[in-house]
């Protein structure tokens, strides 16, 4: 099929971590950056894709036509896309094929969460519905839980130690201290994270991301309309999606997710690249284990190897491949309906040479891969500097 | 109609209401449609005994609501042994109470189903 050439224009994001500001309000922010980020004016956008999980605990969903109501474009369509933690990849990815398919030259992509305000209680147990309530969240297994499970059959199947999961920690945080809008900016230990407490055995309060609340927003267009408004844009040179059994009782291996492998081929061979060619990628990594996960399941690393290429110091800042510059789910913070936007516009500052100290050196690649719940759902984005 | 109520059934008498496909023989759980390996929809009803052993456990300390007064606890997935010739054995998940530490459930600990209640799938040790 013939398609449009996509590219992002424009980035913005509210700082990740407790916000004070309603959930419309922080919606709203982030679009605005992006938009002025970008350099367009807020009627040239024919469409906005907005994701979300937990509206309803801000008192406010159907945010689409509130952001447009408040951008001066009321008239614009919108809707709002759930796909638990990875509604924000999900949502790009819709804009993405209908920028691809030619029927808008621009639209809004933004992705917003607001949860810290209801507490650990409320958030651990509404996120638990994102699992297969039926198997899961009802039999009391709550998000660290599902992710504990696959790490402890990780950690019984491969030769890996805790201490090598507790290194993505300390690796993220690393670099999370060098991100402005990053919700834990701390340096911690190897120790740190095994004296910390018990969450969900194996996994530690420091092998998981917090909650946080923020909003991250991109312009989306056409490589003419991209042309036209800028030279400093990023094209989107693969996408891919993919779907794994809901629960985990129904993978026949619990130490990778099919639905990161799935998206991973579909990005790659629409981009024509292989994993070699990618120079950093911002993944999922909402526990320790996953990231080691996903690093395996994009060709990065062999399975069983991910921790210890973690440990060894392969996937630090400027490392053999950067993973999570941007400090990731652990240190930039998880705001569930955000993150997916949120690694995207990390790829377009690093490609862009906005990122500062974090910057990954003469980086031409970066890919994103953001799941929902335990990799039920993902999707894979590969951007390329122009 | 969904199939559920039978399913909940077959778990409080410690059973586990599974689904083979006619066309294919495939094992679903019977909370299943269509068959996920051929896609057809003919099934029959097959009872398994809920006995098993441990693929993956975690011990629970931060809960969601309703396990507040029951930590720690383990919630588990098991593989059905009636189901170990099949090549895609059924595996089931639920909730095992009175879980302490990991020596306590070493992978591979034999496991079965013995109810059904507002924590789902209740299991404990053989």
């Amino acid at each position: 099929m013939e398609r449009e050439s996509v590219c992002v224009l424009g980035a913005g994001s509210t700082k990740y971590g407790k916000l004070e500001d309603s959930i419309s309000d922080i919606t709203v922010q982030a679009s605005v950056d992006a938009i002025e980020n970008a350099g367009i004016e807020p009627k040239e956008i024919q469409a906005g894709y907005i994701s979300n999980v937990f509206g309803v605990a801000d008192k406010q969903v159907h945010l689409g036509p509130v952001v447009m109501s408040n951008l001066g474009i009321s008239e614009c369509p919108s809707l709002s896309i759930e796909s638990a933690c990875g509604s924000g990849s999900v949502s790009f990815r819709e804009a993405f094929a209908n920028v691809a398919a030619g029927f808008y030259d621009a639209v809004l992509v933004t992705g917003t969460e607001k949860v810290t305000h209801t507490g650990t209680d409320w958030t651990t147990t509404y996120f638990s519905y994102c699992s297969d309530f039926f198997y899961e969240g009802q039999a009391g297994a709550s998000f660290p839980g599902l992710f504990a499970s696959m790490a402890r059959a990780y950690l019984h199947e491969f030769d890996a130690t805790e201490e090598d999961l507790a290194s993505v920690a300390v690796k993220n945080h690393d670099n999370g201290v060098l991100n402005p809008k990053a919700h834990l900016r701390k340096k911690i230990t190897i120790d740190d994270v095994m004296n910390s407490p018990v969450v969900a055995s194996p996994l530690k309060l420091y092998d998981c991301c917090p909650f946080s609340d923020g909003a991250s927003s991109v312009i989306l267009c056409n490589e003419k309309f991209a042309k036209e408004h800028s030279k400093d844009y990023v094209k989107v040179i693969g996408s891919g999606r993919g779907g794994s059994p809901a629960a985990l009782q129904g993978r026949e291996h619990l130490t990778t997710i099919p639905s990161t492998k799935i998206a991973a081929e579909a990005a790659y061979k629409m981009a024509g690249i292989t994993a070699k060619d990618v120079n950093f990628a911002e993944v999922h990594d909402c526990f320790t284990v996953a990231e080691v996960i996903d690093t395996e399941d994009l060709g990065f690393f062999k399975k069983g190897t991910g921790a210890t290429a973690a440990r060894n110091g392969e996937t630090k800042l400027n490392g053999s491949i950067s993973i999570n510059p941007s400090g990731g789910l652990k240190s930039k913070g998880h705001p569930i309906g955000a993150t997916g936007v949120g690694q995207i516009v990390e790829a377009f500052e690093q490609l862009t040479g906005r990122s500062g100290e974090r910057t990954v050196n003469d980086a031409k690649i970066g890919l994103t891969q953001n799941f929902g719940a335990t990799g039920a759902s993902c999707a894979v984005h590969i951007f390329q500097s122009v | 109609m969904s199939a559920k109520p039978e399913f909940i059934d077959a778990a409080k008498a410690g059973n586990v209401l599974a689904r083979k496909c006619i066309k294919c023989g495939e094992l679903h759980l019977a909370t299943v449609y269509f068959c996920k390996k051929c896609g057809s929809k003919g099934f029959s009803n097959s009872t398994i005994k809920g006995a098993g052993k441990v693929v993956t456990y975690t011990i629970m300390t931060v809960p969601p609501a309703g396990f507040e007064d029951l930590v720690p606890y383990a919630w588990v997935v098991m593989e059905l042994d009636d189901t170990s010739e099949f090549i895609n054995p059924i595996r089931i998940s639920g909730f095992l109470p009175n879980i302490q530490k990991p020596e306590d459930l070493p992978i591979g600990t034999a496991v079965k189903v013995i109810g059904f209640d507002n924590h789902g799938i209740l299991l404990e040790k053989q």
